[in-house]
């Protein structure tokens, strides 16, 4: 990609990670310090993640990516909520 | 006793494989029910429905969704949704289902909805094409919603969103990002209509439970906020909540 201003550059990230399918995560934080790309939020797999770190390297060449996103539990939960 | 298993937003995709499926396998044993509260894909591909498809095939309990944003994406959600339907998944857009469990008739009244925002800072259907067209999408889902409740000749009534109908279930997302989140004009929906439960996910960062201004239990079951396969909740058919204009709660 042709690279923004700095100070546009995490918001650039952020708009091609939503729009790339194989990610297309809405709720990613991005931040880019130096020559360092760090992300962060909530994500469905380990694959997912991994898929997140490999487009994000491939947009930003050259840069270290640092992917502290978090997989989210899916496991049954241990209890119910009476509601009603 | 009713129990009610429910999830939104589990944005299945290629690698999505075997995500929900082993929780799956007890689900019988611990819910009488499943409900879907949208995005159940990333991109609204009838490929990656498929995958989730395969995984709630042959469910012997009834499951019923709602489509998220998401699953439009493609521009192809007739298709994401007959895939859901070839698999038993009821899916409602406006529309509404009651299902017998045990003798007691539970209706679910189901819609994407949409955002605008909340009391005192919701958009308005005024100036701009573009404005008019998102403030409608709202107040027309809104009110296909209300039919859709109103219509319901059920012992329990739950209301099945993508998007936020409260506030509350937002807390933990930026306020600049509510009027995307949702719409207080689903609220006053479920209000009038009158509703057991409203059950909506699209803010992953927001908090699980709320409730609507007239004390319809609100919970927010997006996958990343309850942190599990899905979350369970019991309802009694012998308590069940009046719409506000009928003496609220009892």
């Amino acid at each position: 990609m042709s690279e923004p201003r700095a100070d546009y550059l995490p918001e650039a990230i952020r708009e091609k990670l939503i729009h790339d399918p194989r990610v297309a995560e809405q709720d990613l934080r991005v931040d880019v310090q130096a020559h360092r790309v760090m992300l962060g939020g909530n994500v469905a797999s380990p694959q997912l993640k991994q898929q997140i770190t490999e487009v994000a390297q491939e947009l930003l060449p050259g840069y270290e990516v640092v992917n502290e996103t978090t997989v989210v539990s899916a496991a049954e939960p241990d209890s119910e909520e009476p509601v009603l | 006793m009713i129990r009610i298993a429910a999830v939104g937003d589990l944005h299945y995709g290629a690698g999505s494989t075997e995500i929900l499926r082993p929780s799956l396998q007890h689900l019988h044993d611990r819910a009488d029910l499943l409900l879907l509260a949208g995005d159940l894909t990333r991109c609204g591909g009838p490929e990656e429905v498929t995958i989730l498809a395969d995984e709630l095939r042959g469910l012997p309990i009834p499951v019923v969704a709602v489509l998220g944003n998401h699953d439009y994406h493609a521009d192809r959600e007739d298709e994401v949704r007959r895939v859901l339907e070839d698999a038993r998944v009821r899916v409602l857009e406006g529309e509404a289902t009651t299902v017998d469990i045990d003798g007691v008739r539970v209706g679910i009244a189901g819609t994407k909805g949409f955002g605008g925002g909340f009391r005192g800072a919701h958009g308005s259907d005024f100036g701009e094409p573009e404005m008019k067209a998102f403030v409608g999408h709202t107040k027309t889902l809104s009110d296909r919603l209300d039919k859709a409740l109103t219509g319901l000749d059920a012992d329990l009534r739950i209301a099945l969103l993508h998007y936020s109908p409260i506030e509350a279930t937002l807390e933990g997302e930026r306020l600049e990002i509510y009027p995307f989140l949702g719409s207080y004009l689903l609220a006053e929906a479920v209000d009038n209509a009158g509703a057991d439960l409203v059950l909506h996910g699209h803010a992953h960062h927001g908090a699980e439970k709320g409730r609507t201004p007239a004390g319809i239990p609100v919970r927010n079951v997006a996958q990343p906020v309850i942190r599990h396969a899905y979350n369970i909740y019991t309802l009694d058919a012998g308590r069940q909540v009046l719409p506000a204009a009928a003496g609220g709660i009892r």
